[in-house]
């Protein structure tokens, strides 16, 4: 008992360390005069924020967009995962690479895509569509709050998907089978049994998504902005932005109220999942994880999962794989074709600050993600196993930069790191992203430990192993697919890192977000296709990649 | 112990020897211009000096050099940025008074105490060639408030971003006779529903694709963004924009390289670089972007707006253009 509270108190000193001197500084700028952390202290920030008569309806557009998009990303998630994980679909590896494609590019560019695609004037499939129905009108507007629904949704996806695949992949089928020979139909036993013993990680995959969207600022940029319509995030930039003194105190004083709710909601997490024992599918009694035959429906649910895999994430990746191409902006056509060539490659390619972000991207990517996941199993396994009044606190505090809008926590890094040595270095990029998206680490390994009964750590203790032999010997080897989902959610989150990436590199350690940048603020879209793409295929081999070594793994558990 | 001392000793001194060699081989440059590799690397083959380029966006510039600057850390020999930034970062004491001997060139009205300004962001009205017919192009801007334009016009958000709010009261200052007239034009360009983003960088792919037919974006996009078929509307009246200026910071980690870096800049050949390859409008005399008859434009820098009026102003349109 003794040797856990050390632990959580370790945990919540390290933990606390990486999340609370950002969120600190933030605290200092919201409340302080001026433009930096340390100014005559005010409460000015807080009232012009909180009584602004634009707020009310910022709010609702919020609650919409987040909620919405969350949503989506949920129910979408969940249905790609079932089918990959428990039944006999054709071409899972496929669909699942499909499946976590949106979380590789970034993600002004795939918005970017989908204005492409169903932009109201030209949108290559509105385009489509009004020709082959004579329509008069544009069928769709992507400038719309639904637009912003749909490629939220769609990026956030494969984040809930990381978290609900291993959960799906560790069910034991015993209680399906057990619900079907009491005669309940396929439908049935999935409302009744398999749904809620997901509970856990279908609600922390709703829960991180809605965080998530909360914070984001691609979509509301790119689609929201065009069509007027404006959320939290849109709404911060909009109220700071105005002029060349942009003070980042207020927009911490408006990211607070962001961050009260995300606090809230990681308690209310707590409370829906307290009676752990429900959710445990992977005890000492025996452990079968077994695929269900689909029979006559395997080949129609392939082609549907197949069209809408394609439409919603094929699609805008051969856009940008179109517009890598094409010399300018340009809707499809011959005269299109004949002008494609490799030159923005070739700019990418040729480039030595592309080519070093790339290294410097690798690097944070492969060995930040290791990092992460090992301080994301050891906060995990506090958080469920402990479960004390402690281990929620070290929970609340592994969401505090996660759930600050992108745009205001690389400013709370910077004022933080400017007092520190490693200022300027790739450290501060590494502890910064670590730091930041621990979540991503954390939330697929504990729906993963959720579900591993505490008798087979008990039985290897009555064994004489200690806790470090349990955790390699027994919980590391029946977490591996928590800790693929979790490393991988890291890696290609890090790869892509557009908010801390922009304050805190600096000449040496520019990183593929500093060029994203560099290239989207010049509008060079065909550039920053080629690189976004180049980017997707890297992700994409180390998915594949620690994929393969987690299936390896896996067999020798069964 | 003594041993361990002298080789702590040395180890000390050959690290501030190595730091301050590294420090006067290189200038640290933070600027919000884009696209300048060409200039850097054409700096460090005349003098021999590395020039390392930092791009900070404007949105960002204020907050991480003064972050800097009050931590005792700040990296940057020289500046470059918008007048109304560098304006404020010599209220703070972050700028030097340095002023270039090869400044005599410019106009006397671009030397303002440590600070030279350079080149000017202008603004035009640029559209596709291939789209728009020559008769169609506007002549005025007035011509952009036609009915014809409806929701055929981008342009950067008038309600945030400054470049483009000053532009708008500049056009009220320079080019319109009343300010009824201005209004006028004010409301009807808002009446034909542009689409809005976030600064000037996104406004040309959507005319190079044909979703809007025109911009009010920078000209220097028909050079860096060809083969599109971009073109600028040579109106009667003047071009205007901000000035971009550049400066020596006080606390120059290199100083001697930063002067060396400041008289490159605005040297003949660095301005050549940027006007042709860029395609920026630049203050030294007799160099022009390789546009069109833009070396026969009249263009103008607007008045230097503060903050608070800027934020006056991005109030007053958000509601002339109905932003929320």
């Amino acid at each position: 008992m003794k040797r856990d509270s050390r632990l959580t108190i370790i945990l919540i000193i390290i933990v606390g360390f990486l999340t609370v001197c950002p969120v600190i500084m933030l605290v200092f700028g919201s409340f302080s005069e001026g433009l930096s952390a340390f100014g005559k202290f005010t409460l000015e920030k807080y009232i012009a924020a909180y009584t602004d008569p634009e707020l009310p309806k910022i709010i609702s557009n919020t609650v919409i967009f987040v909620l919405g998009a969350a949503l989506v990303a949920t129910i979408l998630a969940l249905f790609l995962a079932y089918l990959n994980n428990r039944t006999d679909i054709p071409g899972k590896f496929l669909f699942k690479v499909i499946s976590i494609t949106p979380m590789m590019i970034p993600h002004i560019l795939f918005s970017v895509s989908w204005v492409l695609l169903l932009n109201p004037s030209n949108g290559i499939l509105n385009l489509i569509l009004k020709q082959f129905f004579g329509l008069e009108n544009s069928p769709f507007n992507i400038y719309s709050l639904w637009g912003m629904i749909l490629v939220e949704g769609l990026l956030d996806m494969p984040i809930a998907y990381l978290i609900i695949a291993p959960a799906m992949a560790s069910f034991d089928v015993n209680l399906e089978e057990s619900s079907r020979v009491c005669g309940a139909g396929i439908g049935q036993t999935l409302a009744k049994i398999t749904l809620p013993v997901l509970r856990p990680a279908i609600l922390a995959a709703f829960i991180l998504c809605i965080v998530r969207c909360m914070a984001s600022f691609a979509v509301p940029s790119v689609i929201g902005m065009p069509g007027r319509i404006y959320v939290l995030a849109t709404h911060i930039y909009q109220t700071i932005s105005v002029g060349f003194a942009v003070d980042y105190g207020k927009a911490a004083a408006i990211g607070m109220s962001v961050l009260v709710i995300s606090i809230t909601l990681i308690f209310l997490y707590r409370y829906l999942t307290s009676e752990s024992e429900k959710y445990v599918t992977i005890s000492s009694r025996g452990y079968h994880p077994t695929i269900i035959k689909l029979k006559k429906a395997k080949i129609p649910l392939f082609f549907i999962l197949g069209l809408l895999l394609f439409i919603l994430i094929a699609l805008p990746v051969l856009v940008l794989i179109y517009t890598s191409l094409v010399p300018y902006s340009m809707v499809p056509s011959a005269k299109a074709f004949s002008m494609m060539s490799l030159r923005h490659w070739n700019a990418v390619i040729k480039d030595p600050i592309s080519i070093l972000s790339l290294k410097n991207s690798l690097f944070l990517g492969i060995f930040g993600a290791t990092v992460g996941v090992i301080l994301s199993l050891f906060v995990a396994y506090t958080i469920v196993r402990i479960r004390t009044k402690m281990s929620g606190i070290l929970e609340s505090l592994s969401f505090l930069s996660f759930s600050f809008p992108g745009i205001v926590i690389g400013i709370g890094f910077m004022w933080f790191f400017v007092r520190t040595p490693i200022y300027a270095t790739i450290w501060t990029l590494l502890i910064g992203y670590i730091a930041t998206y621990l979540p991503y680490g954390i939330r697929p390994l504990s729906s993963a430990f959720v579900q591993i009964h505490k008798h087979l750590e008990e039985s290897s203790k009555v064994c004489g192993a200690g806790p470090l032999t349990t955790m390699r010997r027994i919980i590391i080897p029946l977490l591996v697919p928590g800790i693929v989902s979790g490393w991988i959610l890291m890696a290609t989150m890090f790869l892509r890192e557009l908010s801390l990436s922009v304050v805190l590199s600096r000449p040496g350690s520019e990183v593929l977000a500093v060029q994203i940048l560099r290239f989207s603020g010049d509008g060079l879209w065909g550039r920053l296709s080629a690189l976004g793409i180049i980017m997707i295929v890297i992700s994409t081999t180390l998915v594949a990649l620690v994929s393969f070594i987690g299936a390896k793994l896996q067999p020798a558990i069964k | 112990m003594r041993k361990v001392k002298l080789i702590i000793g040395t180890i000390f001194i050959l690290l501030v020897v190595l730091g301050m060699t590294a420090a006067a081989s290189k200038v640290s440059f933070y600027a919000n211009i884009t696209a300048i590799e060409p200039i850097m690397e054409s700096f460090e083959a005349k003098t021999g000096i590395k020039g390392e380029y930092t791009r900070i966006s404007t949105d960002k510039f204020l907050a991480t050099v003064l972050t800097e600057f009050e931590a005792g850390k700040l990296l940057a020999d020289v500046i470059q940025a918008p007048l109304p930034v560098l304006e404020i970062l010599k209220e703070r004491g972050v700028l030097s008074t340095y002023t270039s001997p090869v400044a005599e060139a410019y106009p006397e009205w671009t030397r303002k105490e440590g600070i030279q300004l350079f080149g000017i962001e202008y603004v035009a009205l640029i559209y596709n060639k291939e789209l728009v017919k020559q008769e169609d192009v506007p002549k005025r801007y007035e011509d952009l408030t036609d009915p014809k334009w409806k929701d055929k016009i981008v342009m950067a958000n008038p309600a945030l971003h400054p470049t483009t709010i000053s532009w708008l009261v500049g056009l009220k200052e320079n080019i319109f006779e009343s300010e009824e007239e201005w209004l006028n034009f004010v409301k009807g360009l808002a009446a034909n529903k542009p689409m809005f983003v976030a600064s000037f960088g996104p406004t040309p792919a959507p005319v190079e694709s044909g979703e809007k037919l025109i911009a009010i974006s920078m000209p220097k996009y028909i050079i860096t963004k060809a083969p599109a078929p971009l073109d600028w509307a040579r109106i009667e009246q003047p071009l205007m924009g901000t000035p971009r200026a550049i400066a020596v910071t006080s606390s120059a980690p290199n100083p001697d390289g930063a002067k060396a870096f400041m008289d490159y800049w605005l040297s003949e050949e660095a301005m050549s670089i940027l006007a042709k390859e860029v395609g920026e409008y630049v203050l030294a005399p007799g160099i022009f972007p390789p546009i069109d008859s833009i070396d026969k434009a009249e263009v103008l820098a607007i008045r230097e707006l503060s903050d608070e009026e800027i934020q006056q102003w991005g109030t007053e349109f958000k509601k002339i253009f109905a932003v929320y």
